[in-house]
This record gives C-alpha cells, structure tokens and sequence, in this order.
C-alpha cells in the first residue's frame, strides 16, 4: 500500500527512524528531508503509478498522514477514482 | 613558481580494480579488449569493448548509489589516491580552501542520459492505454548527468573547499585537468589539488554514435582482444572503454609539512589547439604541445626515456603522432622508448590523459616500460622504437612524457620525472 511504499523509501534510503512513524501526528517538517530528497521520495509514488505529483513543496507543512492521504487523492484522480494494485504494479515493472 | 609532486595514484581500469593491478596487466599486455554483449550492440555486428572488471556501484556505499557510472569511478580511483596519500575522508585537511579539484570527462552521465531516452521513448511508445505519462522522470537526473557531477561528489566526500573545476576536451579532458591544477599550485592558487579522469559511456546509444564515426576496431579474427593494434600495418581503429585514474598532486613544501614521500614530480605541462579539423590531427600542434610541456620542465628531448603515446590505432592519428615525435626529439629519437598502451586498455576518452599519465609514472617507479601489444609489424610509415609485444625491464627511467590528443583539436602534453635526481 501507497503509506508502506513511503515509509520503506524513507527508512531504507533517506536513514529516519522507522520509530517516528508510530506518532499518529508526525508531521514532515519532522522528518528533516531536504528539498531533494522530498523530490526523490515522491518519484518512487510517480514511478509506480505514472504520473508526476502536482506539486512537491505543498507537502513540507502538513502532517504525515494529511500527505499520503494527499498522495492517494492523486493517484484516485488519475485512475478513475480507483487505487491500482501496487503488487500487481510491481510485477509489471519488472517483468520489463 | 612552486614545485609540484605526486604524492598519490589511483585507477580503475579495464586492467584491473586498482593501479597496481592495472600496471601488472600493462606490463603483460594482457588485453581487456572483448566483444559486447548483444544488449549494448544496439543490433550492430562485432561491436568490441573495453568495460572495467567490477562493479562500482557494488563497491561503494549506498550513499553513492545514485550518482551516474562516471561519476561512481571518479569516486574510486580518487579513493585510492587520497588513501595513498594517507588522506583521509572523515577528517578534512586543514587547509582544505587551499585545496582544489580538478576533474576531465569527455561526455558527462553517458549512462544517465542514455537511460532517460531510453526510457522516455519506451514509455511514449507504451503509454497508450497504460495511462502512464512518459514524462516521469528520476528528479536526479540532471544532477547526475551534468558534467561536473565527479569533481562535486569528490569536493563533497573529502570537505575540500577550494577550486574544483571540470574540463571537457574530449580525448585531452584529464590530461588537461592535471595540466591545468599543475600551473594552479605552481603558480600559487591553491597547495594541493585531486586530479581525476573519468568516463563511463558503453551504452548502446554513445556505441551507435562512435560506430558511425567508422574509427572503432573491426574483431580480429583470430584473437578478438588483439584488435586494437596501435602502430601496426594491419591496425583498423580503436576499441571504446571506460575507467577512471586519479593523480594527488601538492606543492613539494606542503608534501614536505605532512612529512610524504613524492611518487615523482609533475614537471611540465603542454597545450595547444591545432585550428585546422575537427577530428583529424595536426602535427605542427601536436609538436607545439611537446615543445612547450618540454620547456617548462627544462629539460632536453634526450632527457625523457619513456613516452606513452595518444596512439589511438586509427591510421591518420599514429602516423601524425610518430611524425611529430620524431619533429620534436630529433636524434634522440632513437634512444626513446614510445609505446601505446591503448592496445590493452582500450579508449577511455576522459580518463585517457590521467590513466597514461599514471601508468608512465609507474612505468618510471618500476623501471619498466608497458609494451605495445599485437604489434608484430611496424606500418613503415610509424618508425619509433614501440617497444612491441614485450615490456623491457631493467631500464634507467628519468623522466616521462604522455600525449593526450583530442578531437577539436586539442593538444596535451605532460611530463613527470623522479624527485631523487
């Protein structure tokens, strides 16, 4: 899922403490990302679900959850209202 | 002026993961010249090349892993200069302002680049009914691909705030930098500066370019790694590959401070432009070149025992090239020792001008001179001693030169000697 994704990229590749993301109001100014690396963060939901998010800084002020919450609404509007299967999606990728 | 040493050496080459092993496969003229693969020939037949025997990425951290190839081997090859050099990357010199970075590459991010069309024209060609858009794009592709990506992520990895400069001069790019970070400490603007040559560029759209320039190699029917036969009669163009080298150059006063033995000492440094093709070479420029690198070293053409030629084993470059050391060393022509060693490792383009330059000085370390490799007739055209087939051991090595000859029609030329003389 769409929350799983992010938080996986930003432990494994951004080095945050998995910990913060038990804080139900974590917000991302929390998470001392710098400009790009907010940038390479959103690229792995862009790469997944082909389309680039609107518009990356919008998120530097809001909570962590307000941002996937923000993230999915993106994805929804480019797939007729639907989620597409991240597995399946997966498997697409890299059967290329 | 202030005199300039080499305090360390690093490579990564087709030859081998470091310099030393580099050298030894030199000396042997063991060639890492192979065909491609059939994912990089882009459909084109008997395409040869010279790739690098390990992975970068694999050997640096994580924290690497998104710089493009070039830049990743830039990183290695600087790594173990400055490990030579006994500096170290969690601790920034002192006087890191006064400490520069001098980097040549001829094409910057080849990697990035040709995997971003590839990409794009894939995912333009796949979008209909995928409702992917094709503009989805990695946001670090411009930082990885701009040419200067090397000489920042070494600024960056060793906290060295003085000037770090890239050059692009094709096939001369490294032989400048180094030419260039020489007059700069010489002269006084910096005291130490870390020299890199870099190129990482087999990918099949840069392969589909150079095939079409028709100077690349044809496979030797009998042994595909003698191929590239610089200085022969039945040499047919080079073969592309790819690698870095890296040379730590410091004033002698501050390799003295830090109590470190010089390797040798950069001595002279040549540059000139031929103003006449754009790929065919000059010899009134080249000779220039020499002449000056030899004049600012003050020494005579009978003074340097060993030259590593540009040698590139396309027919007009190594007859021009031999004309114009024999213009520029007269009668002590005969007494010089001039070998290619292109023959093994293959074009590096950027890289090229640091690579030879480390293998001459190494060459003069060991008193021992890399051969030219499959060259068992001269083209008669091209009468130098190339030292074929067999390294010579045992020699009296004083001083060095290495042409790097360019495509624009820059001329670079760099003489190192010993420090204990």
């Amino acid at each position: 899922m769409l929350r799983n994704l992010i938080t996986e990229y930003l432990v494994s590749n951004a080095s945050v403490d998995p910990a913060l993301f038990d804080q139900p109001d974590l917000m991302i100014s929390d998470l001392a990302l710098d400009s790009l690396t907010l940038v390479e963060m959103l690229f792995e939901v862009e790469d997944r679900f082909g389309f680039q998010v609107s518009d990356p800084m919008q998120f530097r002020t809001m909570s962590f959850n307000d941002m996937v919450a923000a993230i999915e609404q993106e994805v929804r509007a480019h797939h007729n209202g639907e989620m597409p299967d991240l597995v399946l999606n997966q498997a697409a990728l890299e059967g290329k | 002026m202030n005199k300039v040493v080499v305090t360390g050496l690093g490579m990564i080459s087709p030859l081998g993961a470091d310099l030393a092993s580099s050298f030894e496969a030199a000396l042997a003229a063991k060639s890492a010249v192979r065909q491609a693969p059939a994912d990089l020939c882009a459909g084109l037949p008997h395409v040869l090349y010279a790739p690098v025997t390990v992975d970068p990425a694999a050997l640096l951290g994580r924290a690497h892993a998104g710089l493009d190839r070039a830049a990743q081997l830039a990183l290695l090859a600087a790594q173990e200069a400055m490990h030579e050099a006994q500096i170290d990357e969690a601790q920034p010199p002192e006087d890191a302002g006064r400490f520069g970075v001098y980097a040549g590459i001829g094409f910057g991010g080849a990697h990035t680049v040709d995997a971003l069309y590839a990409r794009y024209f894939q995912a333009l060609h796949a979008a209909e009914g995928s409702g992917k858009h094709a503009t989805v794009m990695h946001p670090l592709s411009v930082p990885r691909m701009m040419a200067n990506a090397a000489a920042a992520a070494i600024s960056m990895r060793y906290g060295l705030r003085g000037a770090s400069n890239t050059y692009s001069v094709a096939c001369a790019s490294s032989a400048v930098a180094a030419g260039e970070a020489f007059r700069a400490i010489q002269h006084g603007y910096l005291d130490a500066a870390i020299v890199v040559g870099t190129e990482a560029m087999l990918t099949p759209g840069s392969i589909v370019a150079w095939n079409a320039l028709r100077v690349m190699a044809r496979p030797d029917a009998a042994d595909p790694s003698a191929s590239c036969k610089p200085f022969s009669l039945n040499r047919n163009g080079f073969v592309l590959g790819e690698g870095a080298a890296a040379i730590l150059l410091e004033s002698e006063a501050r390799a003295a401070r830090r109590g470190r033995k010089p390797v040798a000492e950069l001595a002279g440094y040549g540059c000139s432009s031929d103003a006449h093709h754009l790929t065919a070479p000059s010899v009134e420029g080249q000779v220039a070149a020499m002449q000056q690198a030899l004049s600012g070293a003050g020494l005579r053409p009978d003074q340097i025992q060993y030259l590593n030629a540009h040698g590139t084993a396309t027919d007009a470059g190594d007859v021009v090239e031999a004309q114009s050391i024999e213009a520029v060393f007269g009668a002590a022509t005969s007494r010089l020792a001039v070998s290619s060693t292109k023959a093994v490792h293959g074009h590096l383009i950027g890289a090229g001008g640091t690579a030879e330059l480390a293998l001459s000085i190494m060459a003069m370390q060991r008193g021992a001179i890399p051969p030219t490799a499959h060259l068992t007739q001269a083209d008669p055209r091209c009468a130098l001693d190339f030292v074929p087939l067999q390294a010579r051991h045992g020699c009296d090595i004083r001083a060095v030169m290495s042409n790097s000859f360019a495509f624009g029609g820059t001329n670079a030329c760099l003489i190192a000697r010993r420090t204990d003389q």
